[in-house]
């Protein structure tokens, strides 16, 4: 071989290095990124991110998560139940399990009595759960209102007709009587406070953990380009380990 | 390729959804066949103090609701339990004669894996079982590949509602005050 022809060797040989350092550089922030997540990813269950919410505003804004600006509540005793999305409140705890179509709250005798379209919840002053009555235990479909008879009873009237729980709220009975003077609950107006803190509460739930690191794994995290770019990352892995193998060649010969 | 793709994709997403939630009997029809059509009253037994202890540490967390419904005739009760095995609740009917798990059977599974407990193969393992003196089922019982969680679910259901039942009949005779 003549001295020329090694010279030129020799400049392929540093040219194609300094690409492959170049691409080390380029492709090591996204691999450090796909490294570490993929590695958290493998302890989801470990380190309860599935379970865990993403309670940071700025991540939250980012994935453009907002609490809902209308809710419905009701003023029973002194305390608010408030339901947002599909969260229920009893002032600022939440109540365990996803609820929808509030349609009145009242206090009878320490338990909160709370009525949604088609279930009927029991509460605890500590807000509980004491059982959550469905149509399986007798309680009517298409609850409209929830209140409290001139006896002291509760009573709710639905589409068609106005029904009323024995003392334990284990049965059910039809009356067919006209009803007055029943003082049924009525929404309310929820203070600023408590709506601005049960805001900040339901957008702190909705988001786990293991969804950002996935993102972050996939790149979906930065935007609609994120993909493409550790797309791109792979391809200079694959590139670099080609390059890295064909030079480890070359300096053996 | 694609289209041939998406025909054997599509199918099987649809077969993943309708698998979603299962009723194999309306906990109505359980309770009616249990008691042959004559449904005894409900009535509920309060989940506090060493109750509420047992069922947590029994189930790893709280029970989900401070009082649990059973219907009883004689010394036979029957219980619509719900636990989740992975993501969502199991609803499992469960019916004890004298402190004996007479029969045990899942009414609604909602998860997309482990639907295989609900076969008499498994479900017979807990014909007659009852509770130890430490609260613990007498026997062992085989678990079935990947449904691991599903099958700890009915095993916790089944030990909640022997150790309930036990406490009914503690105060058939309690000594009147």
């Amino acid at each position: 071989m003549s001295r020329h022809h090694r010279r030129k060797q020799r400049f392929k040989l540093s040219s194609f290095y300094v690409w492959h350092r170049y691409m080390g550089v380029s492709a090591a922030v996204f691999m450090l990124i796909v490294a570490v997540t993929g590695l958290l990813l493998n302890h989801t269950e470990d380190f309860q991110f599935d379970s865990e919410q993403i309670q940071s505003d700025w991540i939250l804004d980012w994935y453009g998560i907002k609490a809902p600006d209308t809710m419905r509540t009701f003023l029973a005793g002194d305390r608010h139940v408030t339901l947002m999305g599909e969260h229920l409140y009893l002032n600022r705890r939440e109540i365990e399990g996803n609820y929808r179509q509030l349609v009145g709250a009242i206090l009878f005798k320490d338990t909160f009595i709370v009525a949604m379209s088609h279930s009927i919840l029991l509460l605890t002053r500590r807000g509980e759960l004491i059982e959550q009555l469905q149509d399986k235990d007798g309680v009517p479909a298409d609850i409209k209102q929830i209140g409290i008879d001139t006896d002291g009873a509760v009573m709710v009237r639905t589409s068609h007709g106005y029904y009323q729980p024995d003392t334990d709220f284990i049965s059910w009975k039809r009356r067919d009587e006209n009803f007055t003077g029943v003082r049924w609950a009525t929404p309310s107006l929820l203070e600023t406070r408590l709506k601005t803190a049960l805001q900040h509460h339901y957008r702190g739930e909705v988001l786990p953990v293991e969804r950002v690191i996935l993102d972050l794994h996939s790149g979906r995290f930065f935007g609609r380009l994120g993909p493409w770019l550790f797309d791109a990352a792979a391809v200079l892995l694959v590139l670099l380990s080609l390059s890295g193998g064909w030079i480890w060649l070359k300096r053996r010969r | 390729m694609l289209r041939k793709l998406l025909f054997l994709l599509i199918p099987a997403l649809l077969c993943t959804t309708l698998l979603a939630e299962a009723v194999y009997q309306e906990p109505d029809d359980f309770l009616r066949e249990t008691f042959s059509g004559k449904v005894p009253e409900p009535a509920v037994i309060w989940l506090s103090g060493e109750r509420k202890q047992f069922a947590k540490q029994l189930l790893g967390h709280r029970y989900p609701s401070l009082r649990v419904r059973y219907w009883r005739q004689n010394r036979r009760s029957a219980w619509v339990l719900e636990e989740i095995g992975k993501d969502l609740p199991i609803t499992i009917g469960l019916v004890i004669n004298d402190g004996l798990l007479e029969q045990i059977k899942v009414l609604v599974f909602r998860e997309s894996r482990g639907w295989e407990i609900r076969h008499p193969f498994f479900t017979d393992q807990f014909k007659d079982a009852r509770l130890d003196e430490d609260n613990t089922l007498d026997r062992d019982i085989d678990g079935i590949s990947g449904a691991t969680l599903s099958v700890r679910a009915v095993k916790k259901m089944a030990t909640l509602a022997l150790f309930l039942d036990a406490e009914l009949r503690k105060q058939d005779v309690a000594p009147s005050p």
